[in-house]
């Protein structure tokens, strides 16, 4: 080894060893991390997108206002793992970000179908996990650590049901016949259950169409010449992946179909549908929701489209905005970041102010012994010149609805 | 009951039609290079990009767009090869190993798509036209002005392919480097090139194929993983390697996702193609165009 080799790696060494006999840092609050396990690839990546940004600005808002008071304002930071495009997939990125570091709680799947697997991980891990996923099974399997702020889709099925008939009645259009058209995506297909099988039949109307499938939809033709031969009064619609969607929008357009259409999902009031069907095809079309912007949130849709550059704010971001804010509250309550502390505290939670209450109507955040939201109701939201409001609830809406044929 | 039929048939020849185009360039590769492209879908997921920035930027009509996708993938594709492909492809020895050129794609198509996922977003893009959502009606049957235009073209494309390959020195010479690279190179044809070229017109055809699909279909960096598997199936049932059995394959797969309606429930739609799909290989199991050497 030559004198100058030595000299190079005594400086090398020393360089190496400087961080070890330096100060030690000032004691700060320990970080609280979350889990947002969403598709932020494949062809549910524009869902996960949305979610990741309701997520960081409630996590800006928190850190900047002082972060967690009980835990010494400790700041929350974000772990996000892509959940793919598939349910192995996003079991495996559950898995991956659980077990990586101490993970004080979780947000997703947007996808029923991955939720039901993502919580199965966190049950295990014992990490309390939030989701606005509509499945009614994801609470029904004796979980602890599963909280479900959405109404459930069998729920939301019977209450869009009475709304609707109701709607039609007052508007001088029965609803006699009615056609189910959808993918067999989990909240889908449990949105539909109850209705082929007994919501209808009580009201007396007759289900004339019932299309099924599985994504992606080759053509949409056959469902649409179906539609058009049975002339239903109410199409109950819930096409999750997006080109499926557009393809039978496009046909129903095509073949000049004129019928009430009412989404099943917050994927039907996306920005992208403007650019890309037209506000005229739009114009009137129903989805009930979970979660939309309601009369009193301008100020925060405000801040939302000036910091994203979305020309407005839907389910997907306005859910895991409260979700963070929702776990905020939780470790509050508990003091504490660990996951089991924060699970009792979201247990036991009644929350009846601050953003996460204000933004799941109908404004009170407490939990059953499932984990599911007590008093959650679903929204109706409505197309109208190019832009979805809530219509219904008609106490916490921010335009009347319009219904004609 | 006739007229239903007839819309099922016109509707699956429709949206084979685009199948098929997306087919011939798969099938172009896998014939004279020997190479299984699983970027096929993710150029044709470039080509619906570009046609729809032809259609923003220039405002160019995206059937006209299509086709000037075709000169910038084929030079394009010239590159990959160069670049990429050629340390791989072994020139043509059907005794090499293939492991490297399946990673090379496979790993191609990775890239592409998440790349174009971060460079243009998640955010589904399309192309309005106003022929997306009208018909030419026959009767009572209706056929989509996009969907029928976008089988026009397509026809069109794999009709002037079909006389490149058979009319022209340059398209004898690449069927001559993918029947026998070994004669072929001892009558003076560069193989490598050859393998550059069919690279080259296979990644532009799907490219216009993409163009064509963008005048109805939304635009996300996702969208080949909705068709690759269809490609695959349309080279195989055809004939691996055949030109005309790709496009035949193509047509054939729309022709059965549609008619399949008529006796199974819309979520099966897919298993009448498969079962078409295992009948055919059973019969024939070089395909239906498929012969014992491999040709284009």
């Amino acid at each position: 080894m030559t004198v100058l080799s030595r000299c190079l790696t005594l400086a090398l060494a020393l360089i190496l060893a400087l961080p070890l006999v330096g100060p030690p840092p000032a004691p700060a609050a320990e970080d609280v991390k979350i889990a947002l396990v969403a598709p932020l690839s494949g062809r549910w990546a524009r869902q996960g997108q949305l979610k990741k940004m309701g997520a960081e600005m409630a996590i800006d808002e928190i850190n900047s206002q002082g972060g967690i008071k009980a835990l010494g304002g400790a700041k929350i930071v974000l772990r996000e793992a892509d959940a793919g495009d598939s349910v192995e997939k996003a079991v495996s990125a559950a898995q991956r970000v659980l077990t990586r570091e101490k993970i004080s709680a979780g947000i997703g799947s947007w996808l029923s179908s991955f939720t039901l697997g993502v919580t199965e991980v966190a049950e295990r891990l014992q990490v309390p996990w939030l989701t606005l996923s509509y499945a009614d099974s994801i609470t029904e399997r004796g979980f602890k650590y599963t909280f479900q702020t959405s109404p459930v889709s069998s729920q939301q099925a019977e209450q869009a049901l009475d709304l609707v008939v109701d709607l039609a009645k007052k508007n001088n259009q029965p609803i006699k016949k009615a056609a189910l058209v959808g993918d067999n995506t989990a909240a889908t297909v449990f949105f539909f259950k109850p209705l082929r099988e007994k919501l209808l039949k009580e009201k007396g109307i007759e289900l004339v169409v019932d299309e099924v499938w599985t994504p992606p939809l080759a053509d949409a033709t056959s469902i649409v010449q179906k539609l058009r031969n049975t002339q239903p009064d109410l199409v109950f619609y819930g096409a999750t992946n997006f080109p499926d969607s557009i393809q039978v929008l496009q046909k129903v357009k095509e073949f000049g179909l004129k019928t009430h259409i009412q989404g099943v999902g917050a994927w039907l009031v996306t920005p992208e549908y403007v650019t890309t069907v037209g506000k005229e095809l739009l114009e009137s079309i129903q989805s009930v929701v979970a979660s939309h912007p309601l009369k009193g949130q301008e100020e925060l849709v405000k801040k939302f489209v000036q910091r994203t550059g979305e020309p407005f704010m839907t389910q997907d971001p306005l859910c895991t905005y409260a979700h963070v804010w929702l776990i905020k509250e939780a470790a509050e309550q508990a003091k504490s970041a660990d996951p089991k502390a924060i699970r009792d505290a979201l247990a036991k939670i009644d929350l009846t102010t601050g953003p996460a209450a204000g933004a799941l109507a109908p404004g009170r955040i407490r939990f059953d012994d499932r984990g599911r939201r007590i008093g959650a109701v679903p929204l109706i939201v409505q197309w109208q010149k190019g832009e979805p409001f809530t219509v219904v609830p008609t106490a916490l809406a921010t335009r009347p609805i319009v219904w004609n044929k | 009951m006739a007229s239903e039929l007839t819309q099922y048939v016109v509707t699956g020849l429709l949206v084979g039609g685009v199948y098929a185009l997306m087919s011939i360039g798969l099938a172009l590769i896998f014939g004279v290079m020997r190479v299984v492209n699983f970027a096929q879908g993710d150029f044709m997921m470039l080509g619906m990009y570009l046609t729809y920035f032809y259609a923003v930027a220039l405002g160019i009509d995206p059937l006209l767009g299509a086709l000037v996708t075709i000169p910038p993938f084929f030079l394009a594709g010239l590159v990959l090869h160069r670049v990429f492909l050629a340390r791989v492809t072994g020139g043509g020895d059907p005794n090499r190993e293939m492991d490297a050129q399946l990673i090379l794609t496979l790993g191609m198509s990775l890239i592409i798509t998440n790349a174009t996922t971060m460079i243009l977003s998640p955010t589904p893009r399309a192309i309005r036209t106003t022929y997306a959502t009208q018909a030419f009606a026959l009767g009572p049957v209706l056929l989509n002005q996009a969907r029928t235009y976008a089988f026009v073209m397509a026809i069109l494309l794999a009709g002037a392919m079909y006389a490149f390959l058979t009319r022209t020195d340059l398209g004898k010479a690449l069927r001559a480097a993918a029947d026998d690279p070994e004669a072929a190179s001892y009558q003076g044809i560069n193989v490598r090139a050859m393998h550059g070229v069919a690279f080259g017109v296979g990644i532009a055809l799907v490219a216009a194929a993409g163009g064509l699909l963008a005048t109805y279909y939304p635009i996300e960096p996702n969208v080949a993983v909705n068709f690759i598997v269809l490609m695959f199936v349309a080279v195989v049932l055809g004939g691996l390697g055949s030109i005309p059995g790709a496009f035949v394959g193509g047509l054939a797969i729309g022709l059965v996702q549609s008619l399949t309606l008529l006796v199974l429930p819309l979520q099966l739609q897919n298993v009448g193609v498969f079962v078409a799909f295992l009948v055919v290989l059973y019969v024939r199991p070089q395909g239906l165009f498929g012969r014992r050497a491999r040709t284009v």
